[in-house]
């Protein structure tokens, strides 16, 4: 099963930001990507509005989700590849488990696919005595230490040099060093290997268009086209909301992709796959197999709140901007999805309780909705979150958070609307304020309930008079001859 | 045809979305069966395309090559390319073995560059990819494409054509064919291709057009596997660095015949 725990958010995060090395990086990553992407955005020739256009497409898109499914999967079996529906993430992990055993497959080299690290699919293979090698480097790096991908696009961005090549030192014995292009030529041999003598591989999917019958690939390595062309079984996996209906629809969906990931105007490998090899070739995969998976997106379609969701093409463009996420790193998230898309998908899918904190660690800036190639309303999305988070949602199971809040929120709206009380309570505040540790004219600590606010800044205390005080005042003064 | 699962997972994909709402406001058609005025115009750009066009088209993909690192090398003619080639094995060493090996499509362009005398004077074995018989029992069927591994794994070069090459990007688009593997361009440290300056076209757009209309292209559609290439495999993963040769080729050579 896969490994979920947003709970830990709070401690993982403030992990992060005390992590050095982590910073750097992450300072490093948005700094070039999020330029770089908006840049480019700037210099598509229909302009940054084109995001917009992409958003009506795949608007379109999810409201005939059914009927586009339907199509692909008539293509793709046409073309003699199966066509496999998972309804949950078991479904997906145990169908690629019997297709393993049926033909035997000892080892399978993985193409770098967020949905495989949702349905959790590493494990589940290990578990069943079936070797799956990471291929993508980011993936291969983060699979040789054990531990989870921190991006989506750039998977060991928390790692610097002199982690991987201890790492490399220890794990494949090769002999030391840091430079970047020795380290990435050991990666290639030693992958070289493996692609060579896997029986399966399996990718994720970008975007499917409809029209054709085709999944496509993208990567700029060609770890994907090693993985999809050289094993004997080929499995792609695919969020059933990958998808568009036509072909200049994708062309416009797959220039803001290339874009959103990595500023690029188009990545180097780009494949597109609609079956097997065919009789003659004497290349390219025996078996092609498609698994849709649902895994709670449908749950998400029906509710018109956030559908909207569904739109995201997985770019990862929002990390690269997003402060939180900068400064946090992608594992306080603890899902697959990191970032603002991850604040909003892991609630989603995994439960709006428990993983509350991510969505409430969001600051509501819209950096991310600027960036979004498909110009999602994050912000929007999060606030609907929130919402159930306050007032609790029977249809998503939601409790209200915290009760507290709620009071207090009562209590503050019936302050403010009683003139005479409120003045009163200022006035007690206004003394009691005078007990709490300074700092300059800082009040440094406040206590319990309130001492969250203060944990990491100060507070502004109450002024000695208030607004309309100060104002009586200042006519008085003004009035006097 | 369709599955259970299949029924099942449709039932609620169409529950959840209820009600089709309406997109005649975003003035497009779930499908279309006909070229969109913008198509019909790129498809006649195509068609009216003047040789002084096609130089100006290579200029681009010149450019756009040169960030990405890839080389485009214009040669007036098939023997030009021939003899460049050659050189180009001379001077690389290959990276998996201590011996050259060469592997290049069956290809009517390619078979017609006549590479094997300049590469016989260098004693650099020459690979050509034949179509496999479509009717081949399965014994056979495994012996050809055990024969085209060793090779195409033997290979510190291989070399295709392409059935178009986007300017914009500087993008070589193929499509699988019998007698033209994909590992060619993919396994071997040297990816080199070579085609002619028609074959360049202008952008996504373009290929996209002539793929859904122009019936040239139509009737193979984008075959089971249509491959986007944008020069040499590249990764950013340490510390992004940019390396060349993650997985796919370490360099990328697009030879251009501008018969000229
Ligand atoms: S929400 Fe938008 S920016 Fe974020 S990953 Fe999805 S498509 Fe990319």
């Amino acid at each position: 099963m896969p490994d979920i725990s947003p709970e830990t958010y709070v401690k993982v995060a403030k992990k992060g930001i005390a992590n050095p090395v982590l910073q750097k990086a992450l300072a490093g990553l948005q700094d070039r990507f999020g330029r770089g992407t908006a840049e480019a955005y700037r210099r598509l020739p229909e302009g940054p509005e084109l995001r917009f256009k992409a958003h009506d497409i795949r608007e379109k898109a999810i409201a005939h989700l059914d009927a586009l499914l339907e199509i692909l999967a008539a293509k793709i079996r046409a073309n003699g590849g199966v066509v496999y529906f998972a309804q949950t993430a078991k479904e997906a992990v145990n169908y690629c488990i019997t297709v393993a055993r049926q033909n035997n497959v000892h080892r399978v080299v993985k193409g770098k696919s967020m949905v495989t690290e949702e349905i959790g699919l590493n494990p589940a293979l290990q578990a069943a005595g079936i070797e799956p090698v990471e291929t993508d480097l980011g993936e291969y790096i983060i699979q040789l230490a054990g531990e989870k991908p921190s991006h989506i696009i750039a998977p060991a961005v928390h790692k610097n040099r002199h982690d991987i090549a201890d790492l490399f030192v220890k794990k494949t014995g090769i002999r030391r060093t840091t430079d970047p292009s020795e380290l990435t030529q050991a990666a290639r041999k030693a992958l070289r290997e493996k692609f060579l003598s896997a029986d399966m591989g399996t990718s994720g999917v970008n975007i499917a268009c409809a029209e054709t019958g085709h999944i496509t690939t993208v990567s700029n390595e060609g770890n994907i086209r090693m993985a999809t062309t050289l094993p004997r079984i080929h499995i792609a996996f695919m969020g059933m909301e990958r998808i568009v209906a036509r072909l200049d629809e994708y062309e416009i969906l797959l220039r803001l992709l290339c874009r959103g990931a990595a500023a690029q105007t188009m990545a180097t490998y780009v494949s597109y796959i609609s079956g097997p090899r065919r009789p003659g070739e004497s290349d390219g995969p025996d078996e092609f197999h498609l698994v849709i998976l649902d895994n709670g997106r449908s749950r998400i379609l029906a509710d018109p709140q956030f559908k909207e969701i569904l739109y995201c093409i997985r770019c990862a463009a929002c990390l690269n901007v997003c402060p939180v996420y900068g400064k946090i790193g992608g594992h306080a998230y603890g899902f697959a999805y990191s970032g603002p898309v991850g604040a909003v998908v892991t609630p989603l899918l995994t439960g709006i309780n428990r993983a509350k904190d991510l969505c409430l660690g969001e600051t509501l800036c819209g950096a991310c909705m600027d960036a979004c190639p498909v110009a999602i309303d994050l912000p929007r999305l999060l606030l609907a979150l929130r919402e159930k988070l306050a007032y609790g949602d029977e249809n998503w199971q939601v409790k209200p958070a915290s009760r507290m809040e709620g009071l207090a929120y009562k209590a503050w709206s019936y302050l403010i609307g009683h003139r005479y009380i409120y003045e009163r309570f200022l006035k007690m505040a206004g003394v009691g304020q005078k007990l709490f540790p300074r700092s300059g004219t800082m009040i440094r600590r406040l206590p319990p309930p309130l001492a969250g606010w203060t944990q990491s800044r100060n507070f502004q205390p109450l002024a000695k008079e208030t607004f309309i005080e100060g104002w009586r005042n200042k006519k008085a003064i003004s009035n006097t001859p | 045809m369709s599955t259970p699962d299949q029924e099942y997972f449709l039932r609620r994909i169409r529950r959840a979305l209820n009600s089709k709402p309406d997109f005649s406001h975003h003035g497009s058609p779930l499908f279309a069966h006909a070229p969109s005025p913008e198509e019909l115009q790129i498809l006649d750009n195509h068609r009216r395309r003047t040789a002084a066009d096609r130089n100006a088209l290579l200029s681009q993909l010149m450019e756009a090559a040169l960030p990405i690192h890839l080389c485009v090398i214009p040669v007036p003619d098939l023997i030009a390319a021939a003899t460049a080639i050659a050189t180009l094995a001379e001077a690389k060493k290959p990276e998996w073995s201590a011996v050259k090996n060469i592997i290049v499509w069956r290809h009517p362009l390619i078979d017609l560059m006549e590479l094997k005398a300049p590469l016989n004077r260098l004693k650099i074995p020459l690979h050509r990819t034949e179509p496999m018989d479509p009717a081949a029992d399965p014994t056979q069927d495994r012996i050809e494409r055990e024969h085209l591994r060793s090779a195409v794994t033997a290979s510190y070069i291989g070399v295709t054509s392409a059935d178009l090459c986007m300017a914009d990007t500087a993008t070589l688009v193929l499509r699988n064919r019998p007698g033209q593997p994909r590992s060619v361009a993919l396994v071997p440290s040297i990816h080199i291709a070579v085609i002619t300056l028609d074959q360049i076209i202008s952008d996504m757009k373009e290929l996209f057009a002539l793929l859904r209309w122009d019936d040239r292209f139509r009737s193979e559609g984008l075959s089971n596997y249509m491959a986007f290439i944008s020069g040499p495999s590249k990764t950013a993963d340490i510390e992004a660095t940019m390396v060349h040769g993650a997985h796919g080729p370490r360099e990328v050579y697009l030879y251009v015949v501008s018969g000229k």
